[in-house]
């Protein structure tokens, strides 16, 4: 066996078959994601790092749970293996391994056809999960949750203020909480030739408004560049909307979505805050997280941008 | 003043080496994009040291104004200042980042 990881043998024990080799995967901001391959078959191991980027992270063993009503639900997702405890003193579960496209920058130069109203299919199956299945999953009002987290990051951001301040004034009346994956959005899905093949990522997953998740890919950041294309840069957001309704009878129209894009870049820009505290608080030293300090302004930059024309 | 290179050509030095040497040797991709962003914050270092940017609101101003803003007490010219302040900082972190607004 080849000794990747200094906990490899208790990972062969837990899963109680021989490793053949085992890597790690680029990315991952908050988890660290191993390629574990086991007697011709690869599986992926999640694993937790030292810090989360909003407060309310689930556990790893909560989110094998989520993944686990996923499956019930019919949602395209990996299939979960095992919750493996800790592992050199960090939690980590076992999935599926899926082959595919993540990197939102390459999905964007030649999306699959059909891939808006994939996206919509499966968050329609996500937001139908029992909320009774996931009794630990937390509801909170969205605009104090983003006031808590800006606080802790204990560097003032008038222009987030700014956001908070448009959302307080402009709230719509809420729509009842569904089990939302609170990151739904290019990155965390796997994309091949035939289309959307997995949702990846459910750490976030809490109740919310439904409109928390389906505004989520509009966000500019999640357009990876191809800005014109409002959906994740792959697509027009009429055919996502509309496929949406026809599967869950919510009627969102797109205007709608404004007031969530707004809070979407409230939420990146302080998510990007709280993740360079981990690197400037000696939690995980990374000079990825650092410069996430400095990508916040593109957030605040395109929130006001979004008021202005709003 | 301490003997060359300045900070600025240190930084030059540094950047000119990791992207001629490390970058092309790295061995796989997580080596590649930490390898990418490292070469990027070398680049906002650089440019924070070069120029002299009018940051618009100094550091009394921006913690007065987030206090005020939470308190919900808003101006006329709020938005406005923001926005170049906002401006002021992507031109250090990211200037090609507002060419998408154009």
């Amino acid at each position: 066996m080849v000794a990747a990881a200094p906990w490899a043998d208790e990972l062969e024990e837990r899963l109680g078959r021989r490793i053949d080799s085992m890597h790690l995967l680029p990315g991952g901001a908050s988890k660290e994601a191993w390629a574990v391959e086991s007697g011709g078959e690869r599986l992926l191991v999640r694993r937790a790092l030292g810090g989360v980027i909003h407060e309310a992270t689930l556990s790893l063993e909560h989110e094998f749970q989520v993944l686990q009503a996923a499956v019930e639900a019919g949602v395209k997702v990996p299939q979960p293996v095992a919750y493996l405890g800790e592992l050199g003193g960090r939690e980590a579960f076992a999935m599926e391994f899926v082959e595919g496209e993540t990197i939102g920058r390459r999905i964007v130069r030649e999306p699959p056809p059909e891939l808006e109203t994939q996206l919509a299919d499966e968050l329609a199956k996500i937001h139908s999960i029992p909320a009774e299945r996931l009794p630990f999953l937390r509801s909170a009002d969205v605009v104090e949750r983003f006031e808590h987290e800006l606080d802790s990051v204990g560097e003032p951001h008038p222009a987030l203020e700014y956001g908070l301040w448009w959302l307080r004034e402009h709230r719509p009346p809420p729509l009842p909480d569904v089990v939302s994956h609170g990151d739904f959005r290019l990155g965390n899905v796997v994309v091949s030739q035939r289309g959307l093949e997995s949702v990846l990522d459910w750490e976030f997953a809490h109740l919310s408004d439904p409109r928390e998740d389906v505004a989520w890919p509009i966000v500019r950041a999640w357009r990876f560049g191809a800005d014109d294309r409002r959906l994740g840069g792959i697509g027009e957001v009429g055919p996502y909307l509309e496929r949406y309704e026809e599967l869950t009878g919510r009627s969102i129209s797109e205007a709608e979505l404004d007031w969530w894009e707004v809070l979407g870049n409230v939420k990146w820009g302080t998510g990007c805050l709280t993740q360079c505290r981990r690197h400037l608080t000696g939690q995980d030293r990374s000079v990825e997280y650092a410069v996430l300090g400095r990508m916040a302004a593109e957030m605040e930059y395109e929130l006001l941008d979004l008021i202005e024309h709003a | 003043m301490p003997d060359r290179p300045t900070a600025l050509e240190l930084l030059e030095a540094v950047t000119e080496f990791v992207s001629t040497e490390v970058l092309p040797a790295a061995s796989d991709h997580r080596q590649r994009f930490r390898t990418l962003v490292a070469l990027n914050a070398l680049g906002i270092a650089y440019r924070e040291l070069a120029g002299s940017h009018d940051l618009v609101l100094s550091d009394e101003e921006i913690g007065e104004m987030a206090r005020r803003i939470r308190a919900g007490d808003v101006r006329d010219d709020d938005h406005a200042r923001l926005k170049e302040h906002v401006a002021a900082k992507l031109r250090i972190s990211n200037p090609a980042y507002l060419e998408r607004y154009k």
